[in-house]
């Protein structure tokens, strides 16, 4: 599953560590040793959730103290080892992220940030309440090793150490496949997502199941190492912070970000209160906290990145000069001239039946029907505010009609998830694009074709077709970050077009784009149709619809005003009231 | 091994180096210890973090203790040798207290005896690990649980929690009796769920309110910090109990309520206040209470600057400007104490000499802990370790009880 090449550096690391402390004969430097891998996977369990999907988590150490709290009170109340004990506690944090995901996921952003705050200062009482406040692990003297207690401390490093290399393989393992694509899909928009056929309810709720789990291993092991467990030191506000600090010191959303964190920060933080803590008690919290400050200030992302980035820059000035010509010279689409003779079908794929939608006492969408025949592009027009993209959400499924209906193929879909729209059959683009920015195009793309394709092997052939169709083949493998915002909107297309949907929404994808560009991304759009897609799109300039449309579709305050064929509508008074006023009408009409 | 270990060479290499001069200075201190000029005693105590206050005021206590000894004539069984006091901040966290334990067993390897850590949890986790180093440990902290694991390196100079209700409670019914003629009948409990109050707690509710015949009326719990003691004092106002027991464990907790219950016109002894922690009589309660909200108010704790502390007391005042002498103080001062008549019982100046010697000790009355003698029971609990009773008098908390440690005589509120 996992190339040898990513397999090789967490191996090297973790041999290099384990040589490091095989040679280290103090107990506190190993003590030291150890918690730098302690930290390590709870900062990955950290990244595993809020890295990659971007809802960050400020209660991770609900799961942590979960995994505290079981290991500490099986061996106490019924003499279980912790060899059982951490995989239990694995299950219970699972269990627990299942739990609080399914609630909390209906928040976003900031409210869900907070929420999580909530949980572990929740449970913190209750095991207060239950008095737990301070909990030690007996001393087995007669069976140590059975019950995980070492006299070598540097056994204690190895067993942390191989924690730590199970969650990185896991964690690279995830990040390639369609899970990890999934979440940082989800991250940069989780509504582009779901109309790209992500179920990211469902994601979401994995990745906290999982990150929960490997959170409450990891907290059963620290307790295995502190020996004393109390709520502050396993649900405290500072446990949480620890995973955020780290993952975020060393860079989110990668897996070395937080290994980088903790190797880093838990040594420093313990040799500043070894050292200038003895001179000065109080001034390690100052210091630490200053470093903290000046790295995020200077590497806002985390250090991994800002290394990556600079060593990117390095390695492209000394090839640049043997790239630019080439890919610029292969970046021109050869427009192809318009055809006509592609046949739109009496065929009707998708019905509307007087759709509406009211927001207050707004009508966004009132009484809208029409249909859509296989094969035609049909342009949607309409000033501002017309309804356009309101329209389009209640098609896809973002939004849920207050009336009417939504027939694919004759079945009715109005109110379904977006996902599962996507899944039969309709693809969208959106008006703001929302690229990876440090993904390339050919990673861009495969997001979206993870809703038809059954593996990966698959979802990569569909995106690569995605990209040729779009005329992107010759940079598909340049990071998004440097492309055009006509390129951009090629990819957007093309992630659109790699989920195999027979019908496309297309929101104002020509926005933004110059006289020339438009008419490139209006040659792709037309062979696409050639190609057997239908279309509809949203779109301001008129100059370009009018060539590439079939139909027109004009809407104003969210009713149907008209409908036709370019030429007629175009000179229909009404529109023309719509886009420019009555006075204006007058002058058509003259 | 040391291939693969060159992927990672430069942290890798200038690590090892620092390891290896770190354990090169501790080889060092090894070789000086075999012929002491002087002994090195730890004092491992929060001196960063929020618990910085009652570190620094045992570091007075152990400071004032080695001056001491020291001048008149050290350790007399190995040659007049000099204490030193090694000290070491715990933080102010479960994990840090760890870490420091670990540090302080790691990089001084010749500390004969610690004290510490003030908070009970954070004395645990210390002597998780300096069990398994075999340094013995003094400690003032009285939970139950720290003698309760079957370790043989723990000393507990205080009376535990639980004991400390069972003999305060009774002691204070006396007092009570005494004073104002009649029993108290009726008792209401105030108290925060820290480990300390709740332990103290169960002993009461479990025995000790039916042994003394007392009905509790009211029973309230809040989590530090308290935001608003006014529903917690009305109850109590409506009850109108004989005697109110108030468990604050943090200063602000104890303003506020001394307050609520001041506004209440239940201060000034309406309705008697007893506490069970130094907490109440911390000298940051002046900063912000007044004394008379304060007048009156009792609480029964495990030692307190006493009779026969006199010139103590005055030294502390000169030297560091504390106004009494808490706990803290006097409990480290001894320790400080302890340890040299362990080591001069040992006559070696070794870990495991003085925990034997401690452990083996009968050195008669104590002078700076309540009652018993310096002598440790089986768990490593002081025998006969006895509770003092405080009262705030004029702005001072004053020893009111046992008798012959008292500074004044106590008086009980009565009730108008």
């Amino acid at each position: 599953m996992l190339p040898m090449r990513s397999l090789l550096p967490p191996l090297l690391f973790t041999l290099a560590y384990a040589g490091i402390s095989l040679g280290v004969t103090n107990s506190y430097y190993q003590l030291i040793l150890t918690l730098v891998p302690v930290w390590a996977v709870f900062g990955l369990s950290w990244n595993l959730l809020s890295g990659y999907t971007g809802l960050i988590s400020f209660g991770h150490a609900a799961f942590f103290g979960i995994g505290a709290y079981a290991t500490a009170l099986g061996q106490i109340y019924f003499n279980i080892s912790p060899w059982l004990l951490i995989p239990i506690a694995a299950m219970l944090g699972g269990i627990a992220g299942l739990l609080i995901g399914f609630p909390t996921f209906r928040l976003q952003g900031h409210y869900f940030a907070l929420a999580m705050l909530a949980y572990p200062l929740a449970i913190l009482y209750v095991f207060e309440w239950l008095g737990f406040q301070e909990v030690t692990l007996p001393i087995k003297r007669d069976a140590p090793i059975a019950y995980m207690q070492f006299a070598d401390p540097h056994i204690y490093t190895l067993l942390g150490l191989a924690l730590m290399l199970a969650t990185i393989v896991l964690t690279q393992v995830i990040e390639r496949s369609r899970f990890g694509m999934a979440l940082l899909a989800i991250k940069q928009n989780e509504a582009a997502a779901e109309a790209a056929g992500i179920n990211t309810l469902a994601w979401k709720l994995r990745a906290i199941t999982l990150s929960g789990a490997i959170a409450a291993a990891i907290g059963g092991f620290y307790a295995q190492v502190l020996l004393v467990v109390t709520p502050a030191s396993v649900f405290g506000m500072l446990v949480s912070a620890q995973a955020l600090t780290v993952a975020m010191f060393g860079g989110v959303g990668t897996v070395w970000g937080p290994v980088i964190g903790s190797v880093i920060l838990i040594p420093l933080a313990e040799i500043l209160h070894a050292e200038a803590g003895a001179r000065i008690p109080g001034i390690q919290g100052v210091i630490f906290g200053l470093a903290i400050v000046c790295v995020i200030l200077l590497a806002p992302e985390g250090l991994f990145w800002k290394l990556r980035d600079l060593w990117r820059k390095r390695t492209a000035s000394k090839t640049d000069v043997s790239d630019r010509p080439e890919a610029a010279a292969t970046n021109v689409t050869t427009l192809k001239p318009a055809s006509q003779q592609r046949t739109a079908t009496g065929e009707v794929v998708l019905e509307v039946r007087s759709l509406s939608r009211s927001f207050g006492g707004l009508k966004a969408v009132q009484d809208v029907s029409f249909q859509l025949h296989k094969n035609e592009i049909l342009g949607i027009i309409g000033p501002n505010g017309a309804g356009k993209t309101t329209l389009f959400n209640l098609l896809n499924g973002f939004l849920k009609p207050s009336q009417g209906e939504v027939l694919i193929d004759g079945r009715n879909m109005s109110g379904q998830r977006p996902h599962v729209i996507c899944e039969a059959g309709i693809g969208r683009t959106f008006q703001v694009m929302r690229p990876f920015l440090r993904m390339s195009i050919l990673d861009n793309v495969v997001v979206g074709a993870y809703v038809r394709a059954r593996t990966e092997d698959q979802a990569r052939q569909f995106a690569a077709d995605a990209v040729a169709r779009v005329g992107l083949s010759a940079v598909a493998h340049r990071v998004a970050g440097e492309l055009s915002t006509k390129e951009l909107r090629l990819m957007e297309l093309a992630r659109a077009v790699a989920g195999q949907p027979r019908i496309l929404l297309l929101d104002e994808t020509l926005a933004g784009l110059g006289h020339g560009e438009a008419d490139e991304v209006v040659a792709v759009i037309q062979q696409l149709a050639r190609d057997g897609m239908t279309i509809a799109i949203i779109e301001h300039t008129m100059q370009a619809m009018v060539r590439l449309v079939d139909r027109f579709l004009v809407l104003d305050h969210g009713a149907v005003i008209t409908e036709g064929l370019p030429e007629v509508v175009t000179r229909d008074n009404r529109v023309i009231e719509a886009y420019l006023g009555k006075k204006w009408a007058g002058h058509a009409a003259n | 091994m040391s291939k693969t270990s060159k992927g990672k060479a430069p942290t890798g290499l200038t690590r090892r180096t620092v390891l290896s001069g770190a354990a090169a200075v501790g080889l060092a201190g090894v070789a000086r210890a075999q012929t002491p000029a002087e002994i090195k005693v730890g004092l491992i105590v929060p001196l960063s973090g929020i618990y910085t206050r009652p570190g620094q005021v045992m570091k007075m206590g152990a400071e004032m203790g080695i001056e001491h000894i020291n001048a008149q004539g050290g350790i007399k069984a190995l040659g007049g040798a000099k204490l030193k006091l090694v000290v070491i901040d715990c933080g102010d966290t479960t994990e840090k207290a760890k870490n420091a334990a670990q540090r302080m067993v790691a990089q001084e390897p010749d500390l004969v005896a610690a004290t510490g850590s003030y908070l009970s949890s954070f004395t645990l986790a210390v002597t998780e690990v300096t069990e398994r180093a075999e340094l013995p440990v003094l400690t003032l902290s009285y939970s139950d649980l720290l003698t309760d694991r079957g370790f043989k390196y723990i000393f507990q100079t205080a009376a535990t929690a639980s004991r400390q209700s069972e003999l305060g409670l009774p002691t204070l019914m006396k007092l009570a009796e005494n004073a104002s003629g009649k029993r108290p009948k009726t008792v209401a409990m105030l108290m925060d769920n820290t480990a300390t109050s709740v332990a103290t707690a169960k002993a009461l509710k479990e025995k000790l309110f039916a042994q003394e015949g007392l009905q509790l009326v009211v029973e309230e719990v809040w989590t530090p910090p308290l935001s608003d003691a006014t529903p917690l004092i009305q109850k109590v106002r409506s009850a109108k109990p004989d005697l109110l027991l108030f468990m604050p464990n943090a200063v602000s907790d104890a303003k506020l309520g001394l307050e609520k219950i001041s506004e209440f016109g239940l201060g000034q002894g309406k309705i008697p206040t007893v506490s069970f922690s130094i907490t109440i009589a911390e000298p940051d309660m002046l900063q912000s209470v007044s004394p008379e909200t304060v007048q009156g108010i009792m609480t029964i704790v495990a030692n307190w600057g006493s009779k026969g502390h006199e010139a103590l007391i005055a030294e502390l005042k000169a030297k560091y400007k504390e106004p009494w002498m808490t706990q803290n103080v006097i409990s480290t001062y001894g320790d400080m104490w302890l340890m040299k008549e362990a080591l001069e019982k040992a006559g070696k100046a070794d870990r495991n000499s003085v925990a034997q010697a401690l452990r083996t000790m009968d050195a008669g009355p104590s002078k700076y802990y309540p009652g018993g003698q310096l002598k440790f029971d089986e768990k490593g609990r002081r025998v006969g370790a006895g509770v003092v009773i405080v009262q705030w008098q004029s702005g001072v908390p004053v020893t009111v009880y046992p008798p012959d440690l008292a500074q004044a005589e106590p008086f009980w509120p009565k009730k108008s």
